[in-house]
């Protein structure tokens, strides 16, 4: 912690700053303390439900975990579900978004306000009915089936974050290309999604990041063990506290959650953060 | 533009992936693969049923040249096992052919009409005859028919642990008569054995039906005549002694601390946590467990590899509440091979369960699982008879088990009683509460078919 | 398929020449994907939701299913295990919602704005980290967090002080903490979002006024962000509401029903009591409350559609 200059009397502004620090590393340290245990037991063969410094650190819980069963084949599922689902919100989402973003017409106002009226539904309460809905028509168990309700959930949130990026991108610029005569697929390919990189990257991390932790959806909507997805096979790997080997747990924890960060990192490098999406949301 | 190209063929790529593998694996499968759905241990040690699902299966792809079995193992709390199961039986894509189902489940779900009647097939299988007529009535539905083919049966009583018996001062052929004296044992451990779990019951909604039936019923049918369901009337029965004396039994247990704390006791992994944990590493006393729990502690495929459980652990059997006769309680429970409905291929499925109840195989899953015959000519089998030690007290008794109820609506009847029994163990609910709150959705579960019997 | 979208164009173009119909439809045409896969699987759902929850079907134990017209609603509002569920999840939502994400994202949101860099970025790191963890792990570390053996009594007996079986007496207290966890940096994200926006020179012309820190909070800063925090309480509130992976993992509602909030309730009556009748009632009373909150949080938006 950078202590000011030392002056006999600290100017107002800096007691104010060690204060506001002392504060916020009160705070970091609490949040910080479970992600302590993650990372150290994930070291420790003999973890147990206490932080500590493991004895003797080794890998072993890693190459115990890094198995077919355990971790690629979910692992893969999740990958293919996720971006799977990620790539569809994302391309509907930016078709959706333009005609909203720059066309006025009189249904224009109340679909963007049905989209934003469904970006709020509890997701979790329909999942019974879809649950049913999937019996009936076949999608159960499937993973495109899945990934088809995965995208439709965040799809409302997408296109609404989409419309409000591709506003901040000036018409001029396309009308431009209206004038040479382009379609508005050219106009939205060539000119539109090229300015806003950033916006469409946020858009695209945030979704896989949703719906890489999601677990109540593939919980009920994949029934075969070599289906699931990380977030399902995790939920069964701990779902024996009794006998739990938590070392190989954190193990397997980090694998799962070292994609999401990761872009997350690269979101932050790229645009300072999620602050991009909290100016996004923030209405 | 440039940044963006990358994405677009990598997410249009893992998109192509996704439905290619999605398009792979539509529909029921082929004519040729068999489904095999059944339960896998939590812990993943545990693979008793997995290797003994796997050497019978391969065992059928061999004499059966073209033919594939899929195993579907399940690995998830009872409860959620149940759940799974139903989900996958609903739908033709998704249904197995073989399912492994509890014998407390089956009825409700011939009911719902998820499985096959296997008749015309029994009726044509010498083997069928070999079976103990009770064995043959765990899978009988309302109609009459038969649901499913059972590969062993359970009993239950108390383990208990010699070693902290001796510390305690207790005998070494402990042999309770009485509820009392079981507590009794229960408060000289806790006074003399500090450190140690005095008497585990099994308890609340964590543990599903290991807790009703290993914990609760095993008090309530030692409690009199009928205090659950009365065959005469056909009808629930309501407001009973017996009812909140068991819930007592249990205020008692877990009130004094004679049982594992609480928290732990609720989880829903207590069954593993007992088996792996506390009864190999000598802190708990006495265990009101099953037959089968030998085949945890064996050298191999066992959770917890445990050579001096032999030596260490004696058996008694449960006594009922105040000594009646004939002294002891035990329930009987089992697992059937079934056929669901929606199976595409019921001939060659039942083909598999013919596989799995060949003698040789039948007495394979009762030395492997340390399961109770069903079946005459595996009971009298040398190698059965040495299989684990105790083998023949469990079998012993058999003779004065009694049986759920076998009717659909039991296992939202089983629910009702783990709330119950979760209420007062933890705290939230006194035996009384607990048993009039039990009594009100009993009425609403069996739209009012009960009978009271103060 | 199409046909819904295109009677939707239809009165863009009513009245007008064929040929400008035919345009406007092409103008209209990308929204079509998204709105066939939002009437699909969300309207789809949504409408078999409603007809569900008016019969009384099971996944086991009886084989048809029939129209029983109010006997679920009737029976969730008579039903004291239904009633527990809804008093658990105001707790849930009040504890882990608005008081702890909302008010500690505000307040760390303005912290960081004083704070040195090397700090500001540490915390940023740490916050965003707990948020962007998948939400079965997110549970996982939590449950090993409170769980009686675990880190949280550890530290309380290293400072002698009594220590709590948290996940046993106050589970709803301990799933809101781990919302709390989880939840608080989306709040931080948009108060940073909202305070970079107010203008330095009000706050600090406030200052030179003479105006105290609590004064200048509570008369420019606050109204000054107001729409945010209106925002903002919306969405955590929503999220909230449905949160299901991360109690599960911890408790799965228990010990008893003292952590059985509203979705955990749903999924133990629709799959775990096989009442998939019963369960959709209740979830289509949750939908009817996310969609009241939907409605205000439209009006908080009204001026910016």
């Amino acid at each position: 912690m950078p202590a000011p200059a030392a002056r006999p009397l600290l100017t107002r502004r800096a007691r104010h700053r060690l204060a506001a620090d002392a504060a916020l590393l009160a705070v970091t340290a609490a949040f910080a303390v479970p992600l302590a245990w993650l990372v150290l037991s994930s070291f420790d063969t003999e973890a147990n439900l206490r932080v500590k410094v493991p004895g003797s650190p080794s890998l072993d819980n890693f190459s115990a975990v890094l198995t077919d069963e355990i971790t690629f084949t979910p692992m893969l599922n999740s990958l293919l579900l996720c971006g799977g689902a990620t790539a569809l919100t994302v391309a509907c989402a930016a078709l959706a978004a333009y005609p909203l973003s720059r066309y006025r017409s009189r249904f224009s106002r109340p679909y963007l306000l049905t989209i934003l009226f469904s970006t709020c539904l509890p997701i979790t309460a329909i999942m019974v009915p879809v649950y049913a809905l999937f019996v009936r028509v076949n999608l159960i168990d499937t993973l495109y089936g899945t990934a088809l309700f995965l995208a439709t959930a965040q799809l409302p949130f997408a296109i609404w974050l989409m419309k409000n990026f591709m506003d901040g991108i000036p018409r001029v610029l396309e009308e431009a290309a209206w004038t040479d005569g382009a379609s508005w697929f050219q106009a939205l390919w060539r000119v539109i999604l090229p300015l806003m990189g950033p916006g469409v990257t946020v858009v695209t991390i945030y979704t896989f990041a949703i719906m890489w932790g999601n677990f109540f959806v593939p919980f009920l909507l994949l029934l075969s063990p070599e289906q699931l997805p990380a977030s399902v096979s995790i939920f069964t790997f701990f779902g024996n506290y009794g006998a739990i080997a938590f070392g190989q747990l954190a193990a397997f924890s980090i694998l799962y959650s070292t994609p999401v960060v990761l872009l997350y990192v690269l979101i932050s490098r790229r645009l300072g953060g999620g602050f991009a999406l909290g100016g996004a949301v923030k209405g | 533009m440039r940044r963006i190209a990358p994405m677009a063929l990598l997410t249009a790529a893992v998109l192509a992936a996704g439905t290619l593998t999605a398009c792979g694996d539509g529909s029921g499968g082929d004519r040729n693969t068999l489904k095999v759905a059944f339960p896998k241990d939590t812990n993943n040690k545990v693979t008793v049923r997995d290797d003994y699902v796997e050497l019978v299966a391969r065992a059928f792809e061999k004499a059966n040249p073209g033919k594939k079995v899929k195993l579907i193992p399940i690995q998830a709390s009872e409860n959620d096992y149940y759940a799974k199961i139903q989900q996958m039986m609903r739908s033709p894509k998704t249904a197995p052919d073989l399912v492994y189902e509890d014998t407390f489940l089956i009825n409700s779900d011939i009911a719902a009409g998820l499985l096959r009647p296997l008749d015309p097939y029994l009726a044509k299988w010498a083997d069928w005859k070999q079976f103990e007529p009770a064995a043959k009535a765990a899978a009988r539905g309302q109609d009459g028919r038969t649901y499913g083919v059972p590969d062993g049966t359970d009993t239950r009583g108390l383990w208990f642990n010699k070693k902290i018996f001796k510390k305690a001062g207790l005998p070494q052929d402990w042999r309770p008569r009485t509820w009392d004296e079981v507590l009794a044992a229960a408060r000289t451990i806790k006074r003399k054995v500090p450190g140690v779990i005095p008497l585990n019951v099994f308890t609340g909604k964590g543990a599903g039906e290991a807790a009703v039936m290993q914990g609760f019923e095993m008090l309530l049918y030692g409690t009199g005549q009928d205090q659950l369901y009365d065959p005469a009337t056909k009808k629930w029965v309501t407001g009973t002694k017996g009812f909140r004396d068991s819930l007592e039994f249990l205020r008692t247990v877990y009130g004094e601390k004679l049982g594992p704390d609480v928290s732990d006791a609720l989880s829903p992994n207590i069954q593993t946590n007992v088996a792996t944990e506390l009864m190999p590493e000598q802190k708990l006393a006495i265990n009101l467990d099953g037959s089968w729990l030998g085949q945890q502690w064996q050298p191999k495929g066992g959770g917890k590899p445990w050579p001096e459980w032999p030596t260490v652990l004696g058996r008694a059997a449960f006594p009922t509440q105040h000594g009646a006769a004939p002294g002891k309680v035990s329930l009987a429970g089992g697992w059937t091979w079934s056929v669901p409905r929606q199976s595409q291929r019921p001939d060659l499925a039942w083909k598999l369960i013919e596989t799995f109840q060949t003698k040789h195989n039948a007495v394979e899953w009762c030395v492997r699982g340390a399961q109770i015959a069903v079946r005459k000519d595996v009971a009298a089998d040398p190698a059965y008879l040495k299989s684990l030690p105790g083998i023949d007290f469990f079998t012993g008794l058999v003779k004065i088990s009694r049986y759920r109820p076998a009717l659909p609506v039991y296992p939202k009847v089983s629910a009702a009683i783990g709330e119950a029994m979760e209420a007062v163990t933890s705290g939230d609910a006194s035996p009384q509460q607990a048993a009039d709150a039990y009594d009100e959705q009993l009425k609403s579960i069996v739209d009012g078919r009960t009978v009271a019997k103060p | 398929m199409t046909r819904a979208a295109t009677a939707a164009y239809g009165t863009a173009g009513r009245g007008a020449r064929p040929r400008r119909r035919a345009r406007a439809l092409l103008r209209w045409s990308p929204l079509a994907p998204a709105t066939v896969l939002l009437l699909l699987f969300l309207a789809g759902p949504i409408g078999y939701c409603v007809y569900i929850a008016f019969t009384d079907m099971q996944l086991t134990g009886q084989e048809s299913t029939s129209f029983v017209g109010l006997a679920n609603f009737r029976r969730a509002f008579g039903d004291p295990a239904f009633l527990n569920a809804v008093v658990l999840t105001l707790v849930f939502t009040l504890v882990s919602s608005i008081l702890g994400q909302n008010t500690l994202g505000l307040a760390l949101a303005a912290l960081m704005r004083r704070a040195s860099r090397p700090v500001r970025t540490l915390t940023g790191a740490v916050v965003l980290t707990a948020w962007v963890l998948p939400e079965i792990v997110a549970g996982f570390l939590l449950y090993t967090f409170f769980e009686r053996r675990g880190t949280l009594n550890a530290v309380l007996e290293w400072l002698h002080l009594p220590t709590q079986n948290w996940l046993f007496t106050l589970p709803i207290l301990a799933v809101s903490f781990a919302n709390v966890w989880r939840g608080t940096a989306f709040s931080m994200l948009i108060y940073s979002a909202a305070l970079a926006e107010i203008p330095q020179e009000v706050t600090e012309s406030a200052a030179v006024d003479g105006a105290s820190g609590r004064q200048r909070l509570w008369h420019i800063t606050l109204p000054m962000i107001r729409r945010s925090i209106g925002t903002n309480l919306m969405l955590n509130t929503l999220q909230t509401l449905s949160v299901f992976g991360l109690i599960w993992a911890m408790t799965r509602g228990g010990p008893g029903s003292r952590s059985q909030t509203l979705p955990v309730f749903m999924y133990d009556q629709a799959f775990l009591k096989s009442l998939i009748g019963y369960g959709t009632a209740v979830a289509l009373l949750l939908l009817v409350v996310g969609a009241l909150f939907s409605v205000v949080y439209l009006r908080l938006l009204r001026e910016e559609v």
